[in-house]
């Protein structure tokens, strides 16, 4: 079963699911079921994204079946992308079916409203959006975050790929205008400070752009050595494909420094991606037990490997369902102290929740794309170039819990 | 070179593929007085066609060839089993079906291709880019404004030169009339809605290469026809060139000048028309 069919079951699979929900709802009327909620986009720009959340979700809640004797059921909420939509839905979700544990947000601008709501009604949040605030200055009690935040992300990419090209002295910067964007230009501006680059341009674009030859034009009158592209998901396959349509692989390196994993890399196909480096939260190929135990899952499950989105979702509801183990409750705030601290066996290793901002402290990678000769699978589409660990320190970041 | 020129020239290049989305939207209105709201999924049809065409080996000419006639013929299908039959109700009735429509065509899209994006390749004899100086320009976007300039020529003459022309332009003012000449109006109808739909799904072809495919292409392109339609006056030919044009180019310059803004800019440049000439450029009172 290729990815693509295994999205067209998840569709068909809403009826088991709204079987799975009723039944969790009959559950619920005996106050037994603990609900988690799963609130994602699944229309819009990054409704792929959500679908494969989804699925992460479904696993992670199936394998577990119960904790302290009580099962556990979820419930999908589609935000559209939208603050004020997710917002809503995870307010009727928590009324309705008394979730309290919520896994999902894609985009940043719906995961920091969404985080501020969860802290309202006593929930508990986690995400993997990426804007520095979810951890930093609007943190919140209630709200976690899995994914490396901005900073870490540009860090991880930008200078180790400084280091590998020293003669590239010229970069050009595509950012989308919003939080993510400006945190991601932002980390990006203090490292070209600090090592000597040349910043030769940025051209900022909106939230629905589709059409970026216009900025392209741009970046090519500019004549950087390095195109660091700063969008993500759809927007930034269709960067990558009109700058490689304009000829820009011949004579400039391009990093997406946020890339969505393997689904991107399908998309984009391995011709485009060749030689171009991406920054990525999680690659299937991660030499860890617990990744190595999920791959097997979901070629045993879906004949497919794991994507970002599936990983992301996996583990944010794996992380809570362990520390209500660890709780020995489901009240949120028991909960959310066994959570801060909190040292696992994750993904990407061993990974740890740091106490003071709530930040999973875990690795971010930067991949190369392989040319199609070399790929030894059809998903072995990069290499793991470089990864690592960067955070600001908990008294930079701005968060005061 | 300097940058502004490239960006005319960057919008000349968007800007005639606006034109090919938004052309068949302004004919279909102009004769029929229908607001097509299932235009943009006719173009997200071109564009997976032409993707599914070439994943079964078809190379991308063919595609080019073949896709706009098959999408042509659905659409004629669909305007006689359906859309005829909304023809004379209010616009609320006409918005409601092709809405509609448009959905049942994206789903099924997501139904049968998955909610994941894919690439179109770019023909091999176009990839690649045209050096000129400081001029550096993608042949394959060159390819589409030579391709589309001659396509708009052509459907010029068919619309000013030929008998389908004349009755589609005399049946645009007055269906009755054309009727009394012995014109099977109704086959004007479902040919011009056809046409109208296959240069939708002619530009999803050419797009395809240019944006790879996914989705909710439709959306994001029937709001941009829309745009167009509106700028250039509905109804008028002449007015989605002009329009698609003038909109290509005020996105492409407006990269420069305000990046954040480019997108806005579009439909701040619809306004500033609606607010000067309220039918459009080129439109008819």
């Amino acid at each position: 079963m290729n990815r693509r069919n295994l999205l067209k079951l998840a569709s068909l699979s809403a009826i088991p699911g709204a079987l799975w929900t009723a039944r969790a709802a009959l559950a619920q009327a005996a106050n037994e079921t603990i609900m988690f909620g799963c609130p994602v986009p699944m229309s819009g720009a990054f409704a792929a994204n959500g679908k494969y959340a989804d699925l992460g979700m479904k696993l992670a809640i199936e394998q577990y079946g119960k904790v302290i004797d009580r099962p556990l059921a979820y419930t999908l909420l589609d935000t559209e992308g939208k603050p004020a939509t997710a917002v809503r839905k995870m307010q009727e979700t928590a009324q309705q079916k008394n979730a309290r544990f919520f896994a999902g947000g894609i985009l940043s601008s719906e995961s920091l409203a969404m985080g501020k709501e969860a802290e309202k009604f006593g929930g508990v949040f986690i995400t993997t959006a990426g804007a520095d605030e979810i951890t930093g200055k609007d943190c919140n009690k209630a709200t976690f975050r899995w994914s490396v935040p901005t900073f870490g992300a540009i860090e991880q990419t930008v200078r180790p790929l400084i280091d590998t090209l020293p003669k590239a002295k010229r970069w050009y910067t595509i950012t989308p205008q919003y939080v993510f964007g400006d945190g991601l230009l932002s980390a990006a501006k203090n490292i070209f400070k600090e090592k000597g680059i040349e910043h030769v341009g940025n051209s900022y674009h909106s939230l629905a752009e589709k059409e970026f030859s216009g900025y392209l034009t741009n970046a090519m009158a500019a004549r950087p050595d390095v195109l660091l592209i700063l969008n993500f998901g759809s927007q930034s396959s269709d960067t990558l494909r009109q700058a490689v349509s304009f000829g820009m692989k011949n004579n400039v390196t391009i990093l997406v420094a946020w890339a969505s994993g393997l689904e991107q890399f399908e998309a984009l196909g391995a011709d485009l991606c060749e030689g171009v480096y991406f920054g990525a939260q999680y690659w299937h190929g991660i030499d860890s037990p617990l990744n190595r135990e999920l791959v097997k899952t979901c070629q045993d499950k879906f004949k497919t490997n794991p994507n970002y989105s599936f990983a992301g979702s996996y583990i944010c509801t794996k992380i809570m369902i362990d520390a209500i183990a660890a709780a020995k409750s489901a009240e949120p705030a028991k909960v959310i102290a066994a959570m801060e601290g909190m040292k696992y066996e994750g993904l990407t290793g061993p990974e740890v929740i740091r106490a003071e901002d709530h930040q999973v402290l875990k690795n971010y990678y930067l991949l190369k794309g392989r040319a199609k000769a070399q790929m030894k699978d059809k998903d072995d589409y990069a290499e793991i170039v470089s990864s690592g660990q960067s955070f600001l320190p908990v008294d930079q970041t701005g968060c005061k819990l | 070179m300097n940058v502004y020129l490239l960006q005319v020239i960057n919008g000349i290049g968007v800007g005639m593929l606006y034109f090919l989305l938004a052309v068949g939207l302004s004919i279909i209105f102009g004769l029929l007085r229908f607001v097509n709201f299932a235009h943009g999924a006719f173009y997200l049809l071109g564009a997976y066609f032409c993707f599914q065409a070439i994943a079964w080996g078809l190379n991308f000419w063919l595609a080019l060839l073949i896709v706009p006639f098959v999408v042509g013929a659905l659409a004629w299908l669909i305007e006689k089993v359906l859309l005829r039959y909304v023809y004379a109700q209010a616009h609320e009735f006409h918005i409601l079906v092709t809405v509609g429509l448009a959905l049942v065509i994206q789903e099924l899209v997501i139904v049968i291709w998955g909610p994941l994006g894919d690439n179109v390749a770019t023909p091999a004899i176009l990839q690649g880019v045209v050096m000129w100086g400081d001029f550096i320009y993608p042949k394959y976007r060159l390819f589409v404004i030579g391709f589309t300039s001659v396509f708009a020529c052509l459907l010029w003459w068919l619309l000013e030169g030929t008998r389908l022309g004349s009755a589609v332009r005399a049946g645009s003012e007055s269906t009755e009339m054309v009727s009394l000449l012995g014109i099977n109006v109704f086959r004007v109808f479902s040919l011009v809605f056809a046409l109208g739909a296959a240069t939708a799904a002619l530009a999803g072809v050419l797009a395809a290469p240019i944006r790879g495919v996914e989705p909710f292409m439709g959306i994001e392109a029937l709001g941009i026809a829309f745009v167009i339609v509106v700028v250039g006056g509905m109804g008028s030919f002449s007015g989605a060139l002009v329009g698609g044009l003038l909109i290509g180019i005020v996105q492409s310059i407006m990269s420069t000048l305000w990046p954040e803004g480019a997108r806005l800019m579009i439909y701040v440049a619809m306004a500033a028309v609606l607010l000067l000439r309220p039918h459009g450029l080129l439109g008819r009172g």
